[in-house]
């Protein structure tokens, strides 16, 4: 799996890690005006709830492709030894994700749930950079 | 003034979703420098090749000295 990962990023495994988790998190900041307009809390004239709602999903999806696999990276290359704070935000992260799964696929998109998970989805996405990425760049 | 039709605004959202994707690989990669295997393996030619022209120098200097 190292071998894999490391040939993968062509020996840039970190740099990899912090370019993908800070796309997540500048996605994760746009997912937050989607929501907001999609709910109603913001109303834009050149854009209405319905498309808001369908390209908040489109990027959902994106963003839990990446987050998967930044976490397969992560997992994969480092593991879980001297994760520390990150390994923790991280784990939240992806059992957050899997709640929000839920929620849409039981609840539906009328779940009162999905504001608080979505909420506590980006907060968890911000810490888990701010431990990794945020270090790595300067910022955390 | 009417709203875009809704096939519009789905398009405009996703391609400001795409430039935002953008905009943050182009500033952590600047902010990175050069770091790729191919990007240090050339400075690292470089280096190499000018410590080589310093010893030929030396070199060189040494020979006339000792002429």
């Amino acid at each position: 799996m190292e071998d894999a990962i490391e040939s993968l990023t062509r020996g840039n495994v970190a740099e990899v890690k912090v370019v993908l988790a800070s796309v997540i998190v500048a996605l994760a900041v746009y997912q937050l005006v989607l929501a907001a307009v999609s709910y109603g809390k913001l109303r834009p004239r050149f854009l209405e709830s319905g498309p808001a709602t369908w390209a908040h999903r489109a990027s959902g999806d994106t963003i839990l492709v990446l987050a998967v696999l930044v976490a397969l990276a992560c997992i994969g290359f480092y593991g879980f030894e001297e994760g520390g704070a990150h390994a923790v935000f991280g784990c939240l992260v992806l059992a957050v994700l899997a709640a929000k799964v839920l929620a849409v696929r039981l609840g539906g998109s009328s779940s009162r749930l999905l504001p608080w998970i979505g909420a506590a989805l980006f907060v968890l996405f911000t810490a888990t950079w701010l431990t990794s990425a945020g270090d790595f760049l300067g910022v955390g | 003034m009417r709203p875009p039709s809704q096939g519009k605004q789905i398009l405009g959202s996703l391609l400001v979703a795409l430039a935002i994707a953008a905009v943050a690989v182009a500033v952590v990669t600047a902010h990175f420098g050069p770091t790729s295997h191919a990007e240090l393996e050339v400075q690292e030619e470089r280096v190499e090749m000018r410590e080589e022209a310093r010893e030929e120098r030396r070199e060189a200097a040494e020979e006339r000295r000792g002429d």
